[in-house]
């Protein structure tokens, strides 16, 4: 045991020193802004992705981001296809039965976009109505969950925010600062949609997925992470990418 | 998505070359094909009950959870079917017309969709439609497979009408028949005979494309086991289940496929 510890320790010492610099690799779904997506330039970015870089340079990893389509990510870090997933990943209880999670890096709640012209105040409001979510994101769950409401689910969230722009759908539930910036940012939609509110629940922390048993990979990420937290590097990105530090 | 090549040569000796996407449909004549059949059949309803006896959690669970993804499925199949069926006798018809115009823009549509990957298409149209005008969901996926399949059918109706011997039109000219009266009365019965094979083939492969609809949120049963499956996190018994249950669909549809043509050329000796 102590052998074992020793040498987890002397691993990490390793693995830490810049000298020696680990690349993991994270699967991001990339259509989720502002917290991870891809520019003009075909480059992965967002807050996420500045922040693992932050992670990254404190603990001595490089981070290297991977393209991976929502509805199949956790099957591929489970086949062991990248190291872990920092993909706006909100912990829950089911998925902690299948991976572990980092120390949380963001906190967020479910927002309920609708048209402008919309009298609707929140979901209870849309009774027998369709909602869209990206598929088997807490958003979809949030709806799924709300009795009476419809839902459709969709394979990237910009997909439901055009099919809402459309009218095929009465609203759209995401994580809210998707939800700010697809509402109050784009400009095709800033005048056609609002967020009409925040599903009242518990907040959601988002966490950084590894294989179950990963403990090398997750603690370098949680050092990261405490190291960005510490030196107040995370509320400078966060105030970069959402405009408020919290 | 789609690769099709048909050519037949009428008069001097017939050569059909047929290589369609679909399932292979049965013929009497082709015994390998026939066991092959009843060893797919047997072996994915033998699998299937297997699966639901023996390991009830998942597959009960999976099995309970797509029903009126399968629904959706046949929905979308058969409506779109429908659609492209008379699409494809109108395009089919404009592409030997006499017309100049007409032809033009039959063989335009025929070109610019086959153009096209379907996924590409499907995409299009459902985003397009949406813009302009409001449909919902469901019919502008039926609207989108059936405008691209349409084309596909077009060129089948084109090649099974051209297939019938220039002398049943010159026969029936002399008797006095008009140009359409001639189409309608003695042309198109004989080729639909011609035509039913490859309609049959283009209905499987149309069938099997609408899982493609699970693309625009359409909740198909495609869509259905991605649910379960990203939610589960069963990825591997949840599409099994999904395959065993369009091989079962497939199969049977090939069946019936089959088991038409022969009694829509029961006269005639193969």
């Amino acid at each position: 045991m102590v052998k074992k510890l020793v040498l987890t320790l002397a691993l990490v010492a390793m693995t830490a020193s810049p000298t020696l610099a680990k690349t993991i690799v994270f699967a991001t779904d990339a259509t989720w802004p502002p917290m991870e997506f891809v520019n003009a330039d075909k480059k992965i970015t967002g807050l996420a992705v500045d922040l693992m870089e932050a992670a990254g340079k404190e603990a001595g990893f490089t981070p290297e981001f991977k393209a991976v389509a929502w509805d199949g990510i956790f099957a591929g870090l489970a086949a062991g296809k990248y190291d872990a997933i920092c993909s706006s990943v909100t912990i829950t209880d089911e998925r902690k039965n299948t991976m572990d999670f980092s120390t949380p890096y963001m906190k967020v709640r479910q927002a309920l976009v609708i048209p402008k012209k919309s009298a609707a105040k929140c979901i209870e409001d849309l009774k027998g109505k369709t909602l869209g979510a990206q598929i088997s994101t807490t958003g979809h769950f949030a709806v799924k969950k709300t009795e009476g409401v419809k839902d459709k689910s969709y394979d990237e969230v910009g997909l439901a925010f055009e099919d809402l722009y459309n009218g095929r759908i009465d609203g759209v539930v995401c994580d809210d600062p998707v939800a700010k910036l697809y509402a109050l940012k784009k400009d095709n939609y800033k005048d056609a949609l609002k967020i009409a509110c925040i599903i009242p629940a518990d907040d959601e922390l988002y966490g950084v997925a590894v294989q179950k048993g990963n403990k090398e990979t997750l603690e370098l990420i949680n050092k990261g992470l405490a190291a960005v937290t510490a030196k107040g590097l995370d509320k400078e990105i966060l105030k970069k990418w959402l405009g408020t530090a919290d | 998505m789609k690769q099709q090549g048909k050519c037949v040569v009428e008069e001097t000796q017939p050569i059909v070359i047929d290589v369609g996407d679909g399932a292979a449909i049965p013929k009497p004549s082709d015994k390998g094909l026939v066991s092959a059949w009843w060893l797919s059949f047997i072996g994915a309803l033998v699998t299937l009950g297997c699966l639901l006896y023996f390991k009830p959690n998942p597959y009960w669970r999976i099995f309970k959870f797509i029903p009126d993804g399968i629904l959706v499925t046949f929905q979308v199949t058969v409506s779109a079917i429908a659609l492209a069926l008379v699409i494809g006798l109108i395009t089919g018809l404009g592409r030997i017309s006499r017309n100049k115009y007409i032809n033009l823009v039959a063989s335009t549509y025929v070109e610019v969709v086959r153009g096209v990957p379907l996924l590409v298409q499907l995409f299009y149209i459902y985003y397009a439609l949406g813009r302009v005008v409001h449909v919902p969901d469901l019919l502008a996926a039926v609207i989108s497979m059936s405008v691209c399949y349409g084309a596909y059918m077009g060129e089948v109706f084109r090649a099974g009408i051209t297939a019938i011997a220039v002398g049943q039109t010159e026969a029936a000219r002399s008797l006095g028949f008009t140009r359409s009266q001639t189409m309608y009365y003695v042309i198109l019965p004989q080729a639909w005979r011609t035509i039913l094979p490859p309609v049959g083939n283009e209905f499987i492969a149309l069938l099997k494309d609408t899982s493609l609809v699970s693309i625009l949120g359409v909740a198909d049963l495609l869509r259905r086991g991605r649910e379960f499956a990203s939610e589960s996190f069963l990825y591997f018994e949840t599409f099994t289940m999904v395959a065993v249950v369009y091989l079962i669909i497939t199969l049977i549809l090939s069946k019936l496929v089959s088991f038409m043509e022969e009694r829509l050329s029961h006269h005639v000796k193969r």
